[in-house]
């Protein structure tokens, strides 16, 4: 009795405070073996000889890449891998925010509208869920034709993509709603218009989010391959770029650095999603 | 003063469509005096959450009249505050911004709402909880917040729904307390639909017992108990003797209601 049991407050807490902070460092390192393993393979494999460096360059090559792209002095700037790896990122990522952006306005009040009126969801529904089989990559030329090789091509191919999953989450969040609640808020004088702000709006935020997370996955598909076809900039135009002169090792460090900032906004938006949600915490409803 | 009733359904009728409609009450009459407590009592499924809804405006009757404060009954509104029987609380607002709900929507002033939020929380017992979400309270907690949340709105009327049915028989009898003070304090006119006897009688000036499907009203008993009702009441000798002639009433439609589900369907 006493020592053993964490249940207790005082001094006790500190000790299963580092507890809890040595099961942390337990993850993380669980959650970091293998792919240092991997890494570790692969260098061996590429010291060895055994990997030509050409196609598949070890990561010690790869680090240095990613290290003179992101803060080698361009110089006269004639090598584009020279310190422009921060503006790259930046290029890409306002890109996925400002296509993200406009999916997020676009679709979650049409999904709040499409979920609470039937009359809206017969003409509009039918609509969207004959256009969504249609992949990202097939609205590419009908982009260049109609937006040219600049910033808004990119920026439609995210909305479009990341719409998809936001309106049909939004959709079943709004119609996931308790008739009780909505009885409720009728009978406290809510007009419709309030209806759709105060219930059932922050009744399908769980589901919001859920779409919205989804939405941001294919967003960082829609900017790369947008980049590497209809946009001069940003990490999938050098992707190509690299690939094209031969550069596998920054195309690796680009790939790495797409899946870094993919998992950070994806990180923030859950920071968010936490906070916004707050009130799930206490689970059943 | 008018003798005029606060609630007057005449001949109210609700069928619900479907492929076998459903007549769930047919031909009620009931006039509800003005501050009177009225317990609607009947065995499950006799049609009076239905009767509730038709007065709170949720459903429309399919047949007569139903006026409620002389005006006739077309929507739902702040007039007529309803209690469900599972609280209905928005999960992502706290207790207070639950009870201040009704009167921000309507736009009433800020300062006057909170101050009366603030006096019904303490009412029904919930000072010091404003801050708490809905997840964070009992039953009993959340159905307080359920009742302060429409005495704030001053409504004319009080519309319950078996709000004590789920729970525990402890917090029942503490809930049936609180409503009778909460009721000697702001009389109002209350319509509480109920099958537990007991909670009818103690609560009610009158009780209304309904027949079985399709729900007409079947008696009308005026409860003589004096106020402010103890839970000891429950020992009393008239609180015994009109238990039994309920009991009678309501055994004998149970049966029939029985009766009718096994036999073939009347046309």
């Amino acid at each position: 009795m006493g020592a053993g049991t964490s249940s207790t407050t005082g001094p006790g807490d500190s000790v299963q405070g580092r507890a809890l902070w040595g099961l942390r460092a337990a993850t993380v390192a669980q959650a970091l073996a293998l792919p240092l393993a991997l890494c570790l393979l692969w260098e061996a494999a590429g010291r060895s000889g055994w990997m030509p460096e050409g196609i598949l360059p070890p990561p010690s090559t790869v680090w240095q890449a990613w290290l003179a792209w992101a803060f080698a002095d361009p110089g006269m700037g004639l090598n584009p891998y020279l310190g422009t790896w921060l503006p790259t990122v930046g290029y890409s990522a306002s890109r996925v925010a400002k296509g993200f952006a406009v999916a997020i306005a676009i679709g979650v009040p049409a999904g709040i509208l499409i979920g609470w009126s039937r009359m809206i969801a017969r003409s509009v529904d039918p609509m969207i869920q004959s256009l969504r089989p249609i992949p990202i990559t097939a609205w590419l030329p009908f982009s260049i034709a109609v937006f040219g090789i600049r910033d808004m091509g990119a920026v439609f191919l995210i909305a479009i993509g990341a719409f998809y999953p936001i309106v049909v989450n939004t959709t079943a969040g709004a119609r996931d709603i308790n008739k009780n609640l909505v009885r409720a808020a009728r009978m406290m004088g809510a007009s419709e218009r309030q209806l759709l702000l105060r219930v059932v709006l922050p009744n399908a935020l769980p589901s919001i989010f859920t779409g919205l997370r989804l939405g941001l996955g294919i967003a960082w598909t829609a900017v790369i391959v947008a980049e590497i076809v209809a946009v001069k900039s940003g990490l999938g135009y050098v992707l190509w770029d690299a690939y094209y002169v031969g550069r596998m090792d920054v195309v690796i460090a680009d790939m790495v650095s797409i899946g870094i900032a993919g998992f950070l906004s994806d990180r923030l938006l859950l920071l968010v999603s936490n906070r916004v949600l707050h009130w799930k915490q206490f689970g059943a409803r | 003063m008018t003798d005029r009733p606060a609630i007057e359904l005449a001949r109210i009728e609700k069928v619900f469509p479907g492929r076998t409609p459903v007549r769930a009450v047919d031909g009620v009459d009931l006039a509800i005096a003005e501050r009177e407590f009225a317990c609607i009592l009947g065995p499950s499924g006799c049609g009076k959450s239905t009767l509730l809804n038709l007065v709170a405006g949720f459903e429309a009757p399919t047949g007569g009249t139903l006026r409620v404060a002389g005006a006739p009954v077309t929507a739902p509104g702040p007039d007529r505050g309803v209690v469900f029987q599972e609280p209905a609380l928005f999960p992502w607002l706290s207790v207070f911004d639950n009870v201040v709900f009704g009167p921000r929507m309507q736009g009433k002033p800020r300062a006057e709402t909170d101050a009366a939020a603030r006096r019904y929380l303490d009412l029904v017992g919930l000072s010091g909880f404003e801050r708490h979400l809905p997840d964070q309270l009992s039953g009993g907690m959340k159905q307080r917040v359920g009742i302060a949340r429409c005495l704030v709105m001053d409504p004319q009327v009080l519309l319950m729904d078996e709000p004590f049915g789920a729970l525990d028989a402890q917090t029942r009898m503490q809930m049936q307390e609180l409503l009778t003070h909460v009721w000697d304090t702001f009389k109002k006119t209350v319509v509480f639909i109920t099958h537990d006897i007991d909670e009818a009688i103690f609560l009610a000036d009158v009780v209304y017992v309904m027949t079985a499907r399709p729900g007409r009203i079947r008696a009308r008993i005026p409860v003589e108990l004096p106020r402010p009702r103890e839970i000891d009441v429950l020992t009393d000798p008239t609180f015994n003797k009109l238990r039994a002639e309920v009991l009678h009433l309501i055994r004998e439609e149970a049966s029939r209601a029985r009766a009718l589900a096994a036999g073939p369907a009347p046309r």
